[in-house]
């Protein structure tokens, strides 16, 4: 009885484990690279644009379905270091893929407006619908160089004051001269 | 007190203290604020550079200086005219150089007080980038003769036509033409038609000179030959007023 017991579950497990051996393939079939383009500045300021290209292959031998890639930036400057929100450095954080063949390869530019300086690193991950695990491309690095810019909190006192500065000058003289 | 220094007072007076001077002067902030106010955004999405702002500002300033100057100009022998006190004013034993440089003491005199009001938004838009003072002393430098040739335009005008408003009609069309390249960027001026234009051109050479000192950290001696065309202006547009005063009749 306990002999047959085993035997069953045996039975079961197999193909249990087989599919976790399928999902953890599934992972490891995409090949995630992300490169710099070649007309990138040098020596990127605030305010520059930047672009990568990644290239997503499907290394194995099924087509990987509801594949999803994002780019993520992290910034890594000693006492600053956090994960970045893309919201104002790129319009274009992710693609989804309904399938993409065996052999088949995906290739996805990715502009950047760089908006604050520091140092950067990129990273493109990759998952598919039975994946279990993601697939990351490696970092690129990058340095923003400071710019100096408009700051705001100086120019709004001055707006406003001046003109009331002007306004309150001329109405004094206005009550001196209709006093004389 | 030389008579062209008592006229320059009275102008200058009437201009800058009078209801005139002061709604013009309301303007003024009100349009420099104006242009500030829409530099004003979120601290981290600012990525404005300071140098084209003060750039831009200078460029501002120069165009309103030199409308107020060729209005100035245009109403002080015009305006006199429709006022019935331009004979008056001819009568008097006073030279006619002498009465065209004390008319020229209104613009002269709003200028000064333009800059000094633009002290403080050059300062909050550009003290915290480059060449500020090289970009203010540009603009003393450069706009100072550009302001005083439409002063003198204005005046000419003013002299030969008979019309107030004719001569604020050319004028105005010939201001807007010389300042246009405030709104054509230096590459929509790459053309054979509009290089020519730019080497004439006052207000294109003091735009030059600005992008130069202010944007590309270039020298002042550098810019000799933009402050050449800006005097040749000067000197031109005096000349066609002095003209215009000694013949003038009534």
């Amino acid at each position: 009885m306990q002999y047959r017991s085993m035997l069953i579950a045996t039975l079961l497990a197999v193909p249990l484990l087989a599919g976790a051996a399928r999902h953890t393939r599934a992972a490891a079939e995409l090949a995630v690279s992300l490169a710099p383009i070649a007309t990138n500045p040098a020596a990127p300021r605030m305010g520059d644009r930047l672009a990568f290209t990644s290239s997503i292959r499907n290394t194995g031998a099924a087509p990987v379905e509801g594949l999803i890639a994002w780019l993520s930036l992290v910034q890594v400057d000693p006492g600053h270091e956090q994960p970045v929100d893309l919201e104002d450095w790129s319009a274009h954080k992710a693609i989804a893929l309904a399938t993409l063949a065996p052999g088949a390869e995906v290739t996805t530019r990715w502009p950047m407006r760089l908006i604050q300086s520091g140092q950067y690193r990129v990273v493109v991950s990759a998952v598919s619908r039975a994946g279990d695990a993601l697939t990351p491309s490696r970092f690129v690095d990058f340095t923003v160089a400071p710019k100096p810019v408009v700051e705001s909190r100086r120019v709004l006192p001055v707006a406003l004051g001046v003109p009331a500065l002007l306004v309150v000058s001329l109405l004094l003289r206005r009550r001196r001269s209709a006093a004389i | 007190m030389s008579p062209a220094l008592r006229i320059a007072r009275k102008e200058a007076g009437e201009l800058v203290l009078g209801l005139r001077g002061q709604l013009w002067l309301a303007v003024t902030t009100a349009v420099l604020s104006g242009f500030s106010l829409l530099l004003v955004g979120s601290q981290e999405l600012s990525l404005l550079d300071n140098a084209q702002v003060v750039y831009d500002m200078a460029g501002l300033i120069t165009a309103l200086g030199a409308l107020l100057a060729v209005i100035a100009g245009i109403d002080a022998i015009g305006g006199e005219r429709e006022r019935g006190s331009l004979l008056p004013l001819l009568l008097a034993p006073v030279p006619r150089g002498s009465i065209l440089v004390g008319k020229l003491g209104g613009p002269v005199a709003a200028w000064a007080v333009m800059l000094a009001l633009a002290a403080p938004y050059f300062w909050a838009i550009g003290s915290t980038g480059q060449n500020l003072t090289s970009g203010m002393a540009a603009l003393l430098a450069l706009g100072t003769p550009v302001v005083l040739g439409f002063g003198f335009l204005g005046v000419a005008l003013g002299a030969w036509m008979q019309s107030g408003r004719a001569a604020l009609s050319v004028a105005l069309t010939g201001l807007v033409l010389s300042a246009s390249p405030l709104l054509l960027g230096p590459s929509l001026r790459q053309s054979a038609i509009g290089r020519m234009f730019d080497a004439v051109n006052p207000f294109s050479a003091a735009l030059n000179c600005f992008d130069a000192v202010i944007i590309d950290s270039q020298g002042a001696v550098s810019q000799a030959s933009h402050a050449v065309v800006t005097m040749v202006w000067l000197a031109v547009t005096a000349w066609a007023a002095a003209a215009a005063m000694r013949r003038l009749s009534r």
